[in-house]
């Protein structure tokens, strides 16, 4: 039956070409034409599965206590003191301005904060710059206040007192690409004549998924052209690159067009193309180009022995026709396992491609053979007639390995060991400014807001308790005094310091009194008598409305991930071991949920990759009827995963959720060598191809379109000039991946092979 | 207690049958003196609420007002005297029962929170008859009631945290039943509604109910035990009476 269905194929390409190119054609136009429905979402958030406990306890704090992560501004003249005209005129443009905004909940600076004074023991709360235009004496007044009280100057002027900030707390659940792009914009309107810095996670992620995006696109031409010309100094012939082009093309289309028509057709975020999706088209294009590199170079190879297009298409998509449907559905099915991953676009990520990937098998089965009887091929162009530069190098490369199959082997095995040595050094690091160069203007911003001011990242610790009690109140100072002797904490704020500002003030401005209060009735005496001038929500990001939870709020440099960790169970042991109320602090912000996100995003990586690996080696122990050929298959893409996991823990590669699909090319491109090397020695070791040259036979034939596959998709090592350091990891482990993955398949897998070969020949 | 009266109760001045109608919104009867046990309930947009029960004397149409915490516990003693001045500032004075300390509070901005409510100050002052201009709306039957529908703006030269003020008065009686205030951008900053009744023939308010509609918080102000025309006396209102709780 799959005789006959093969045949057929093969058939209506020979025999209508034209007709099946029509078709493929016009089927890809109608799956294509949903692009038009792809939505684009820069929206990191959407990424993170809402029911981690870190993410549970972010939004449980956002819904109380407004949003947690901070954006900063800060802005000023070189040499000039920043409480001046100017500048406190440009910062009130700018701070209400962004209060129009409708993503921004709050703006906090000079402009817009309160001062607290003590007039005749009365609680005087008024604003810290009464107008936009100031006289001398007002500009004064502001900077005595800044001077009297040190906490609230360091929020807003920077340590050398030549730049001044405003925080921007945006309104929960905002889109943080959208937040970004317009305070940018205002920050442009207003802020020309300054030098201008902007920081915050809100701002990092904000910008980070269309930077990337912009930088792929601007690096995936270049990438492709090194293809092309990879492609065409080994085929020689620029009609067989366009065809291996135009189907890695057309998949690529009607990958896109099926997210857009299930976008359209369900309207699930799941298939929106964000941040994660981006590495889509080179998973995409790497396998494609396999279908396409595979046939061309028999197709070639035919042709130089039978001088006959069509019996040498029929001879090629004979031999090939099951190796690529077979590595299509292997990596179909590995794809697939990606929409058991907690991670929302993921789902639409794994299906995507594993559409793409049928529709480059479909593709490559059909439309490419009916393109290759369609064109006028010369019998004596050196395309056909001499091999290729990459053909006579596996030519040698084959007989050196098969001459001395042990020792490969060992040696092959000894390599991968080194590699499981340094899986336990990779380290997770999702901290975004490392994904900046040093150097780059993003990250040089970040970087002067975290020396300047009090830094650019903010970590939330939500406690339990009355927070009008005195003991409460006491035992946050405590907790934040101890949150201090962390080097990155610049400043912490929490409710128990407005409280010791406001019992300061009543008691006639005395700086002795600038204590929490001895009773509960003092403290809530203190909060009636603001009532009386301030506004009550004044206090709503550090109190909920009830006086039941307060939070302390750190401001931090740029830390690691690691630091991240060490300071959230620092906090933690320190509250168990010194605190006797039951505060129950728990400690967020987006730095703990990212780094939760790849941990979980690492994990079910871990896991879909096992399971792919597992899936592989059912199917092809199914297809094979043996479970020989079905351990036999996983190996190279299991030895190429460990190795590159491996280097990139010996070589200090971070691994984070860009350098961690990595593992998805590996299974995609390592299983396709895999089964068209297995497919070819039971192919040969049917066909009469002795025992004793076997293998040096299928190295020699399959072994040069793994090579030029490999080596045409190691063009994506242009990623390598990228601005992101994530992307320029994923070229440089692009290249070796494919290194790996080839040199796995022609040696650990020949060799062993070759080892086998009694107990494998004629199976 | 008159300013929490007459916060409701605008001098309409819009056309001949407008400032008719104000005019006699303005001139019905008000106490000479009321006490009363309030009410407040606060509630935030994620409808969590905070009490507070609060006793008030006040005279001369609020121009003399004392105000206790009765509740919660912790604000229990906790009190307010304001007294008005015409020309001056107003006097206003708070016990601090904890601290036993009266401290001065200084004259407010116009636009402040009263006493963490969504009332202003603003809201609790009397509006001046010449300081606005008015216009006949339209009519409209509300709370099973023929009501005219005013809108008063503040003259340029008056300064307010209100662009206008939309107001719905009773064809019958002229009472208030709701009012719309909006910001100086225009937008629908705070919805009041009114509910009065009847004691000794004064018109007097039963409840009042303020929506921010911006910031999504509401106060509900419920008058209980109230007596009018008691004969309380100017001195009664004085510093020394602060510190201590009526019975």
């Amino acid at each position: 039956m799959a005789h006959k269905i093969k045949n057929w194929f093969i058939s209506q390409s020979i025999r209508h070409p034209k007709q099946v190119i029509i078709f493929s054609i016009l089927l890809t136009v109608i799956v294509g034409s949903g692009v038009r429905w792809v939505v684009i979402d820069d929206d990191i958030m959407k990424m993170l599965p809402e029911d981690i406990p870190s993410r549970v306890l972010w939004d449980e704090v956002q819904d109380e206590f407004g949003s947690i992560d901070m954006m900063f501004i800060t802005f000023g003249k070189r040499g000039e003191f920043a409480i001046n005209r100017e500048i406190l005129a440009a910062l009130w443009d700018v701070s209400y301005a962004l209060e129009d905004l409708p993503e921004i909940d709050e703006v906090i600076s000079i402009a817009t904060l309160n001062r607290i004074d003590s007039e005749d023991g009365f609680m005087m709360v008024s604003d810290l710059q009464p107008a936009r235009d100031l006289i001398e004496k007002e500009i004064q007044y502001i900077a005595n206040y800044l001077e009297r009280n040190p906490s609230i100057k360091t929020r807003v002027i920077s340590r050398t007192g030549e730049f001044t900030n405003v925080v921007i707390r945006p309104i929960t659940g905002v889109n943080n690409n959208i937040l970004a792009n317009r305070v940018i914009s205002v920050s442009d309107k207003y802020l020309t004549d300054f030098e201008v810095h902007f920081g915050g996670q809100p701002y990092i992620t904000g910008l980070l998924p269309e930077l990337i995006r912009d930088d792929v696109k601007m690096l995936m031409p270049i990438g492709l052209m090194i293809m092309i010309l990879i492609l065409l100094a080994n085929l020689r012939n620029i009609s067989a690159v366009g065809m291996v082009l135009s189907v890695i093309f057309l998949s690529g289309v009607s990958m896109m067009g099926f997210m857009g028509w299930i976008v359209h057709w369900t309207g699930s975020s799941r298939f929106f193309f964000t941040m994660v999706n981006t590495s889509m088209p080179i998973i995409l294009l790497t396998i494609a180009n396999s279908d396409g590199v595979h046939i061309l170079t028999k197709f070639l190879r035919e042709m130089r022995k039978r001088k006959d297009v069509k019996e040498s298409v029929n001879a090629t998509m004979n031999t090939l026709m099951l190796p690529i449907f077979l590595t299509s559905l292997t990596t179909a099915a590995a794809f697939s396992i990606l929409t058991t991953t907690p991670i929302i676009p993921m789902t639409g990520y794994g299906i995507s491609i594993s559409f793409g990937i049928v529709w480059a098998w479909f593709l490559s089965t059909t439309y490419l053979p009916s393109l290759i009887i369609l064109k006028k091929w010369k019998t004596d162009s050196k395309a056909v007639t001499h091999a290729s530069f990459l053909e006579r190098v596996i030519h040698r490369f084959g007989r050196q390995i098969l001459q001395h199959p042990r020792k490969v082997l060992v040696a092959g095995l000894v390599i991968v060991l080194i590699g499981v040595f340094g899986i336990f050094l990779v380290k997770v690091e999702i901290n975004f400014i490392t994904f900046f160069k040093p150097g780059n203007p993003i990250r040089e911003s970040i970087e002067f807001i975290d020396k300047e001011m009090t830094g650019t990242l903010n970590l939330v610790v939500r406690t339990e308790g009355n927070m009008k009690n005195p003991q409460t109140l006491n035992d946050l100072l405590a907790i934040q005094k101890y949150m201090e002797t962390y080097p990155e904490v610049t400043t912490t704020i929490s409710i128990a310091d407005v409280v010791k500002q406001m019992h300061r003030v009543v008691m006639d401005d005395d700086p002795a009194y600038e204590v929490i209060p001895d009773s509960a009735g003092k403290v809530n005496n203190l909060f009636t008598l603001y009532t009386m001038s301030g506004d009550p929500e004044d206090f709503n990001a550090l109190v909920d409305y009830n006086y039941r939870t307060g939070v302390i709020t750190a401001m931090m440099r740029t830390v690691s991930t690691d630091r991240i960790i060490t300071f959230v169970r620092g906090v933690e042991e320190y509250v168990r071991e010194n605190i006797k109320g039951n505060l129950n602090p728990e400690t967020t912000g987006l730095l703990v949920i990212m780094r939760d996100f790849s941990i979980l995003l690492i994990q079910s990586s871990l896991t879909s990759m096992i399971a792919s690996i597992f899936v592989i080696f059912i199917i092809a122990w199914i297809f094979y009827k043996s479970y020989k050929w079905g351990l036999l298959s996983v190996i190279p893409l299991t030895s190429a995963i460990i190795l590159n996991f491996g280097l990139m823990g010996l070589f200090k590669v971070h691994l984070n959720h860009v350098t961690a699909i990595l593992s998805s090319i590996i299974i995609g491109v390592g299983v396709d060598f895999a089964i068209h090397y297995i497919a070819q020695f039971r192919n040969f070791s049917r066909n009469g191809v002795s025992k004793e040259s076997i293998s040096r036979e299928v190295v020699d034939d399959v072994g040069y379109p793994i090579l030029l596959d490999a080596g045409s998709n190691m063009a994506f090592g242009a990623l390598i000039f990228s601005t992101f350091l994530p992307l320029q990891y994923i070229g440089g482990l692009m290249v070796f991946a494919m290194v790996s993955c080839s040199l796995g398949t022609l040696t650990i897998l020949a060799s062993l092979m070759e080892l086998l070969k009694e107990n494998l020949y004629g199976e | 207690m008159r300013n929490l009266i007459t916060l409701f109760l605008p001098v309409f001045l819009f056309s001949q049958t407008g400032y008719d109608i104000a005019k006699l919104v303005d001139e019905r009867k008000t106490p000479k003196d009321m006490i009363v046990d309030l009410t407040m309930v606060l509630t935030n947009k994620k409808g969590k609420t905070r009490s507070s029960v609060l006793h008030s004397v006040s005279k001369d149409g609020g121009n003399k007002q004392m105000i206790w915490f009765l509740s919660p516990k912790d604000d229990k003693g906790v009190a307010f005297l304001k007294i008005e001045h015409t020309g001056k500032d107003d006097e206003m004075r708070l016990w601090l029962p904890a601290f036993k300390k009266v401290r001065r509070i200084a004259s407010k901005q116009k636009g402040d929170s009263f006493m963490g409510s969504d009332l202003s100050y603003e809201d609790m002052t009397n509006r001046e008859l010449d300081e606005y201009f008015y216009k006949l709306l339209g009519q409209e039957e509300i709370q099973n009631q023929d009501c005219y529908i005013l809108e008063s703006i503040p003259k340029p030269e008056v300064k307010s945290t209100y662009s206008r003020h939309v107001t719905w008065v009773t064809k019958k009686d002229y009472n208030i039943v709701k009012e719309e205030s909006y910001d100086r951008t225009g937008r629908l900053f705070k919805t009041k509604l009114f509910k009065q009744q009847n004691i000794k023939n004064y018109i007097v308010l039963k409840e009042i109910f303020v929506e921010n509609v911006i910031k999504r918080h509401s106060t509900l102000l419920t008058f209980d035990n109230i007596e009018v025309d008691t004969g309380i006396e100017d001195s009664q209102f004085q510093e020394k009476y602060l510190k201590r709780l009526p019975k």
